[in-house]
């Protein structure tokens, strides 16, 4: 295959890290696709920038925001100046802007392999009822709420403790009606309406990444334990697991919803009952697991993309242990001044 | 396939679950114990092969392994 420019965004690899850097690592181990990784930054300090062994070329890029012409004329000028092949983000904020102008980035001739926006929207926490009907699975008891009264009596209904979620970010547990209605305050205040609240529901917390090709078949799956998590709640090291029940359930989420790219489930699992928390339209932070188990899907979604044949999804072993680790690199300042002052480093 | 006969077991006594990430440390009593029951043999064979491995009575290797059950029953593996 000919050498490939791939835009990965999200290389805030920090203590609550972006994927892009699991990305761009997961790519340049499939030699096949000669990758050079062209990191898409919001900031100068994202370490991506820096780590010149996983991201050959890095830009700051303007925020997703409004209409996306700023965006879009900054990734024109990174096409015509490196080549864009393929452009795979990796935060939540992007998705709206590039699912919009999805058609613009074929006219440029970038491939992307995205949920549709109609998919994008079933990720949606007030949706999830409707998405674990079609996965056959459970959902925590949920209430949709667009008033304190409803709020009030949703918590009545389900009784303490819950969870009080926003549409698409954030959830706290509330133990008191109080705390309930302090946490409802905060989020519409951040996220809008609706706020959800959700009975709690105890078991164990496992994952599962996955790609699908949109036609209904997978391009592979990995479930995981998350053994210890951050003060953020972010995965400091965890383990492959074989949980026959909850990867059913992610083969039939690719195949009723036909879905299309990358996703992540974050699943409750108590015996064989497998109750769905959420769905990320992204690969996760720690993509980079699958990738080291086996089973390398940014790789794969870039082949499936650009139409290249490939083998079937290969399968991993169960009790592969991820272990995070805090690493440091040292460098030239020259580095952050071009990133500050030309807003492009490599 | 029941759960038991999926749990790997190494020599030193560590014991992974597959399904659900969990992981163990059982004696080296627990250790026959286990590798018994993933066999398939009865409590009664298990108590039975403790006796020969160990210098324990019938009545306490039955014991230890009604106990050792219910322990397993209590992490859902049995």
């Amino acid at each position: 295959m000919k050498d490939l420019a791939i835009g990965v965004s999200g290389i805030n690899a920090v203590d609550n890290p972006g994927p892009g850097v699991g990305v761009a690592r997961s790519l340049k181990e499939a030699e096949d696709l000669n990758a050079r990784i062209i990191g898409l930054a919001y900031d100068a300090m994202e370490p991506g920038i820096y780590m010149d062994w996983v991201v050959d070329r890095s830009f700051i890029m303007p925020y997703p925001s409004g209409d996306g012409a700023a965006y879009f004329d900054r990734l024109a000028f990174i096409r015509d100046q490196q080549g864009l092949d393929v452009l795979i983000p990796n935060l939540d904020a992007e998705l709206p802007l590039y699912l919009k102008r999805v058609g613009e980035l074929k006219d440029m001739g970038i491939a992307t392999f995205l949920p549709s926006m109609e998919q994008f929207k079933l990720r949606g926490k007030d949706k999830l009822a409707e998405v674990a009907e079609r996965m056959d699975i459970k959902l925590p008891k949920t209430k949709v709420c667009t008033s304190l009264d409803q709020l009030i009596a949703a918590v009545d209904e389900l009784g303490l403790p819950v969870m009080v979620k926003g549409s698409f970010y954030k959830a706290y547990a509330a133990y008191t009606t109080t705390q309930a209605v302090s946490h409802f305050h905060a989020l519409v205040a951040e996220w809008g309406y609706p706020v959800i609240v959700q009975s709690i529901v105890s078991g164990e917390e496992l994952n599962v990444i996955g790609v699908g090709d949109g036609a209904g078949g997978s391009l592979g799956i990995v479930g995981i334990k998350k053994i210890s998590v951050t003060a953020l709640g972010k995965i400091w090291t965890g383990v492959t697991i074989k949980h026959r029940p909850m990867l059913d359930a992610a083969n039939r989420f690719i195949r009723e919803l036909k879905w299309r790219g990358p996703f992540e489930l974050e699943c409750i699992v108590k015996g064989d009952d497998v109750y769905l928390i959420e769905i990320n339209p992204r690969f996760p932070a720690w993509v980079y697991f699958a990738t080291g188990v086996g089973v390398n899907l940014p790789a794969r979604l870039v082949r499936h993309a650009l139409g290249v044949d490939q083998p079937l999804a290969p399968d991993y072993e169960a009790g592969k242990l991820f272990v995070r680790y805090s690493y440091e690199l040292v460098t030239d300042m020259v580095k952050f001044q071009q990133a500050v002052t030309r807003g492009e480093v490599g | 396939m029941n759960r038991l006969s999926q749990l790997a077991l190494s020599d030193e006594g560590f014991v992974f679950d597959p399904q659900t990430g969990d992981s163990f440390q059982v004696s080296e009593t627990g250790m026959a114990v286990l590798r018994a029951l993933k066999e398939g043999r009865s409590d009664e064979e298990t108590a039975q092969q403790l006796v020969a491995d160990f210098e324990v009575s019938l009545e306490e290797a039955r014991r230890d392994c009604t106990d050792f059950r219910g322990q397993l029953k209590n992490f859902g593996l049995a």
